[in-house]
């Protein structure tokens, strides 16, 4: 394989949310929501990222587009350095970088016209005069698998597998690079679910879309996904290729994370981890590596230093004191 | 065979609005023995949570109307009950937990006053061995730790809130558990450790279990039978096993091809067209006909009932199992030809 281009490099993403408290609002402590994350997402993958509520996987992805502003770290994109552009430029760069909802009925205005909400993003850019739009919006509805006089309908009168459909047409709107898809059939039914997975992998070959899937469902995840990143309490635990990484799991967390799935097969005997215990608070994590207060194979090193991220061969990154040996 | 504990029959809840009726329920018979976990699976609509509900006797009436049909729990017909036996019925006979725990705990009183609360509404007993009670219901669901009984619902994560649940519906030591969705909210880690509970109450307790649920890999890991629904009504029922290596319904068939499976990868999934019917506008023949791949003639014109395809273990509402070799279950009322 040639040495895939790269589309987005994010290193050492940080993202704290100060606690404010006291009669005079002073910052008393800090919410690490993402701390310390690095990944690459070369030109057509998909990146996809999983982890349980509260692990910072969605902070990450909104980071990327600056809807929340990193606390440091470095974004970037196509050589450019996202964290540096002034608010216009963003803007612009917007046009590059698109996000995918998992609530398509929260992110559409419910007194505009899913034709209107489709050409929103054109306006925003500049994009076409009127006619050229609406002939636009008429395409992207035929694109995502709806019908032209769908344009004319509002958002309540979809179910959540069309919302999500016009949710996506938006997105392609601007003629987007990478698309990032925050949980975007998480609320869908099974059956819906299989529909709009479908969609997005036709319109990736279609249009050389590039995807960071975050999504907390790991079958959904293996099954769209090139590489896989694995989040816990605002860090990055393992990365690896799709296979690699549910064939062969390094991270204790991993392993206790995929053997917890429940398999549609009652003949499938599985060795279950059973995790004690809850997701510590990121506004107080647990020292050294932060699974250590879960880990079946816990040391006394890992109470004391974070391991680092690193390469154990074939790009399979992890983050663990057992693999140190 | 088991003794049956729980037995829904012809059961039919239709809901009257402005707009027209809805056949929520619409003619379900589902079975749940002693000791039994059975799983009631679905996608949104299908009328799974509404059964739950018409099993606690939870459905405002109106809007609400029991058509037909009855629900017997150890013999006792249950769609007759006035609201103080119901009160009897609930905690005593029947427990249910939700989704989303949060919603079903107050948030201003203490997990402690809650808990004595449920404990002396249904037994005779003082404040002091209430207390008590709780606390030795919240050890058998793991939570040891000391103060829990004085802290509020927020002050809970969502794994242990769902944990004080179960331990309230537990306390009475109910003979069927309704369980609605009840790792849905949850992530899997924790999940996982909500199964695992539920499963040991029931070995432990001979506590029955109604699992509802549209997630089918915890079907797969929890039960021993699974009733099918689709648009208000039942399609398929039979053993887990068989379930899962030999569906007959062409829907079953559809949801298991299309969810994306952990150690096995497909190139593509299947989807089922469409989407689940307008529950006001249910099409006139088999309410799957206009997303089914194998429909005929016969599906457009006429509903068809459940045939039994195996005697007493595996039924299929389709008619594709016309005439083979079985005739159909006596107990299905629910067949109706249009136009004869």
């Amino acid at each position: 394989m040639t040495a895939p281009e790269k589309l987005l490099e994010v290193n050492h993403l940080k993202k704290y949310y100060p606690i404010r408290g006291g009669v005079f609002g002073r910052k008393v402590g800090e919410v690490k929501a993402v701390d310390d994350v690095s990944f690459t997402v070369r030109k057509g993958e998909t990146l996809g990222i999983v982890g349980e509520s509260g692990c910072g996987k969605s902070t990450t992805g909104r980071s990327i587009l600056r809807l929340e502003e990193p606390t440091s770290g470095s974004i970037t994109f196509e050589g450019e350095d996202l964290t540096s552009l002034s608010g216009e430029k963003m803007r612009r760069m917007r046009r590059e970088i698109q996000m995918v909802f998992q609530d398509p009925f929260a992110s559409l205005n419910p007194r505009k016209t899913a034709g209107l909400a489709i050409a929103e993003p054109l306006e925003v850019h500049g994009l076409g005069d009127r006619r050229e739009r609406g002939e636009k919006v008429k395409e992207l509805l035929s694109v995502v698998g709806l019908d032209p006089y769908h344009g004319e309908r509002y958002p309540h009168q979809f179910s959540g597998g069309q919302r999500q459909r016009i949710g996506i047409a938006r997105a392609l709107a601007v003629q987007p690079k990478l698309i990032i898809a925050d949980e975007p059939v998480s609320a869908l039914d099974v059956s819906i679910q299989s529909q709009v997975l479908n969609l997005m992998e036709d319109l990736q070959e279609k249009y050389d879309l590039t995807y960071v899937f975050i999504a907390h469902d790991l079958s959904v995840v293996r099954h769209i996904s090139d590489r896989v990143g694995v989040m816990y309490l605002g860090g990055m635990v393992e990365l690896a290729d799709r296979d690699e990484l549910y064939d062969h799991p390094l991270h204790p967390y991993t392993q206790a994370l995929l053997s917890a799935v429940p398999t549609p097969d009652p003949e499938a005997k599985r060795e279950r981890i059973i995790l004690s215990g809850d997701v510590p608070s990121p506004a107080d994590p647990p020292s050294g590596c932060t699974f250590h207060t879960r880990c079946p194979h816990v040391m006394d090193i890992c109470r004391e230093i974070r391991p680092s991220f690193k390469n154990y061969g074939g790009n399979h990154f992890a983050a663990c004191h057992l693999l140190e040996k | 065979m088991t003794k049956t504990l729980l037995e829904i029959e012809g059961f039919k809840m239709h809901f009257h609005t402005d707009k027209g009726v809805v056949k929520a329920v619409d003619g379900i018979d589902i079975t749940v023995g002693e000791g039994e976990i059975v799983g009631l699976v679905g996608e949104s609509g299908c009328g799974k949570s509404v059964t739950s509900l018409s099993v606690m006797g939870l459905v405002p009436t109106p809007p609400g109307k029991v058509e037909a049909g009855r629900i017997q729990l150890a013999g006792r017909n249950l769609t007759q009950l006035n609201a103080k036996d119901w009160r009897q019925v609930r905690g005593n006979d029947i427990a249910m937990i939700f989704q989303e725990p949060m919603t079903s705990l107050n948030p201003v009183f203490t997990i402690g006053s809650q808990m004595i609360e449920a404990i002396r509404q249904h037994r005779k007993v003082g404040k002091t061995e209430a207390r008590e009670r709780a606390e030795e219901a919240l050890r058998e669901v793991g939570i040891s730790r000391k103060g829990i009984l004085n802290e509020y619902p927020h002050q809970l994560s969502g794994g242990m809130r769902q944990r004080v649940m179960i331990a309230m519906a537990m306390v009475c030591e109910p003979k069927l558990l309704i369980a609605d969705e009840p790792t849905t909210a949850l992530d899997v880690t924790i999940q996982a450790q909500i199964l695992d509970l539920m499963r040991r109450l029931n070995r432990e307790k001979g506590t029955s279990i109604l699992l509802i649920t549209h997630d089918l890999g915890v079907v797969a890991e929890m039960c021993s039978r699974v009733v099918v629904m689709y648009a208000g009504q039942v399609v398929e029922e039979t053993d887990v096993h068989t379930l899962f290596r030999d569906p007959k319904h062409p829907y079953t068939m559809g949801l298991l091809r299309s969810i994306p499976q952990l150690d096995k990868r497909s190139e593509r999934l299947y989807s089922i067209p469409g989407n689940v019917p307008n529950p006001r506008k249910m099409p006139t023949g088999c309410r799957f006909a206009p997303r089914c791949e194998h429909v005929h003639e016969i599906c457009l014109q006429s509903n068809p009932p459940l045939f039994e395809i195996a005697k007493e273990q595996h039924t299929s509402r389709c008619w594709l199992h016309d005439g083979e070799e079985k005739e159909e279950t006596d107990r299905d009322r629910t067949r109706e030809i249009v136009g004869s």
